[in-house]
């Protein structure tokens, strides 16, 4: 049983998407996403970059269907990840910041959880779940729990969790930023390979600019609330060239404003 | 933390040696103030010596143990189910969690001995009484700790099982209910301690059989004796429960560190 879409990923349509929270203690509107128009096509490996507190994990949020836009559609296919919640059931995974791993399940339970969730029966939980974490290296330690393992090794039960429901897309937020430069240049690779391989389309949330033109397909630079200030083709950047394209990105995220240098992707 | 953990030496019946040591203590001056009562003045029968005391264990007629074991257990559980399925719907709904918040509180706040006179006044049946009186005293503790623990649940564990779409259901009985489990039984050992104490003092008020009602016996036969006797039974049976709790607990969460 797979809960892929047939014919694959459906493309994701981001239009005029505005996001207003309401603080509770000032009651003071804060726009955490202004007016966005973001088309991202399947199979794409998107790396999402902008400054602390720019929209991102709230774009996040819309993606994953947790809040629903103030103003705009975002859709996927013909459907939205907030109204129509259970039907991205399986579709949509998210490997997070920090593993967030259940610390009273073992390494296996917590690669079956998605599973559970989509009603596989309990051998085909454990067969995919075990499939996930031996090709993450993890086969020697299914029954270690959370506190027993690195945190290399916590973020790799992390995205065998997320892979297990093979979805159509899949979620990186700061997925790596926390570990080690060679633990997280090891697991980028292996998430970006399993990625490709796997067909999802996937969205990384960075800080890293390294990390985002070393893995992203387009490189999307948000300003503040979530202002599209780039959209990168990394394809039409040489790699020589990748000095010069991170200076600019570096750039725009300082001026809160394109860099002209941007202007040929 | 365990004994073993805390480095404290275990005797060959499972006690931890120092425990045993200072019980021993406390009955070697127990008996000596037994022997020592008449000429101090006190009557002999307010200090009994170790050897009436165990006599008078030996007279406990285990139909009342079983009677009062079995009203705090159905008690216990019954107060549990509601309080959960309460804690659970207040964590649900917030207008429900504003209204019944006060409500509970004022629960809490009101002495035992009251609802006691309550319940003598209010329900003819001694066995609801005793009942009424223990889920009213033990159900909101198991509440409040549920909801507490409920919202204690860290921010990020919530956030991750809702990005994988759980229905209602699943999300608590898949994060929840495992994120709770440790304060549940924590909550168990204090109600159950609660609960002994209680049971005795609703069991004084009208019932014929069970723990609390010997003892009422007891004191109006003037035998401190016996009273001493039902009083070691009540703690013994409050341990037992305790470690049966805690065995549980420790096979259940074996995941802890």
């Amino acid at each position: 049983m797979t809960t892929r879409s047939p014919g694959g990923p459906p493309p994701i349509e981001v239009r005029g998407v505005r996001k207003v929270f309401r603080q509770t203690t000032t009651g003071q509107s804060v726009v955490a996403i202004d007016r966005l128009d973001l088309t991202i096509a399947p199979r794409e490996v998107v790396a999402i970059v902008g400054q602390t507190g720019c929209g991102k994990s709230t774009f996040f949020d819309l993606m994953i269907g947790l809040e629903a836009p103030s103003e705009g559609t975002l859709r996927i296919g013909d459907k939205s990840p907030h109204a129509d919640f259970d039907y991205f059931r399986g579709k949509i995974a998210t490997v997070f910041q920090q593993d967030r791993l259940l610390p009273w399940r073992s390494a296996l339970d917590n690669a079956k959880l998605p599973l559970e969730l989509i009603g596989l029966s309990e051998e085909e939980q454990r067969e995919r779940a075990l499939t996930w974490l031996n090709r993450l290296g993890l086969g020697a330690f299914i029954n270690a729990y959370p506190h027993e393992l690195s945190g290399g090794m916590r973020q790799r039960v992390a995205i065998a969790r997320a892979f297990s429901v093979q979805p159509d897309i899949m979620l990186a937020d700061e997925a790596f930023g926390h570990l080690d430069e060679v633990t997280a240049q090891e697991l980028r690779d292996t998430f970006l390979a399993l990625a490709r391989e796997s067909g999802s389309t996937a969205i990384l949330i960075t800080h890293q600019l390294e990390e985002a033109i070393g893995v992203g397909d387009r490189i999307i630079v948000f300003g503040k609330s979530a202002k599209l200030l780039a959209d990168i083709h990394v394809a039409q950047w040489d790699k020589s060239q990748y000095g010069l394209l991170r200076e600019a990105i570096q750039a725009t995220l300082q001026s809160n404003s394109p860099d002209p240098r941007l202007a040929q992707s | 933390m365990s004994h073993k953990e805390l480095g404290e030496p275990v005797a060959s019946l499972g006690f931890p040696r120092h425990t045993l040591v200072s019980l021993l203590i406390f009955a070697a001056a127990w008996e000596v103030l037994s022997n020592l009562a008449p000429f101090l003045g006190i009557p002999p029968f307010a200090v009994p010596s170790l050897v009436r005391i165990a006599k008078a264990i030996g007279t406990i007629t285990p139909l009342d143990v079983v009677v009062t074991l079995a009203r705090v257990i159905a008690a216990l559980i019954v107060s549990f189910i509601a309080g959960l399925a309460l804690a659970m719907a207040m964590y649900r709904s917030d207008p429900l969690d504003k209204y019944l918040s006060p409500i509970i509180r004022v629960f809490v706040a009101v002495p035992v001995v009251s609802w006691i006179l309550f319940a003598v006044l209010w329900f003819p049946g001694v066995e609801f009484r005793i009942g009424f009186v223990l889920v009213v005293v033990c159900g909101p503790v198991f509440l409040i700790d549920t909801l507490d623990a409920m919202r204690s649940v860290p921010r990020e564990l919530r956030h991750m099982m809702r990005s994988f779409r759980p229905t209602t259901l699943q999300f608590f009985i898949k994060l929840m209910m495992p994120a709770i489990i440790p304060t549940i039984f924590t909550s168990w050992k204090v109600n159950i301690s609660l609960a002994i104490r209680v049971v005795t003092i609703a069991e004084l008020v009208g019932a014929v059989t069970g723990i609390g009602a010997q003892l009422s016996n007891a004191q109006q036969l003037f035998s401190v004796a016996d009273v001493f006797a039902w009083t070691i039974v009540l703690v013994a049976l409050l341990f037992l429960l305790e470690a049966i709790v805690s065995r549980v607990e420790h096979r259940l969460l074996r995941w802890r560190a």
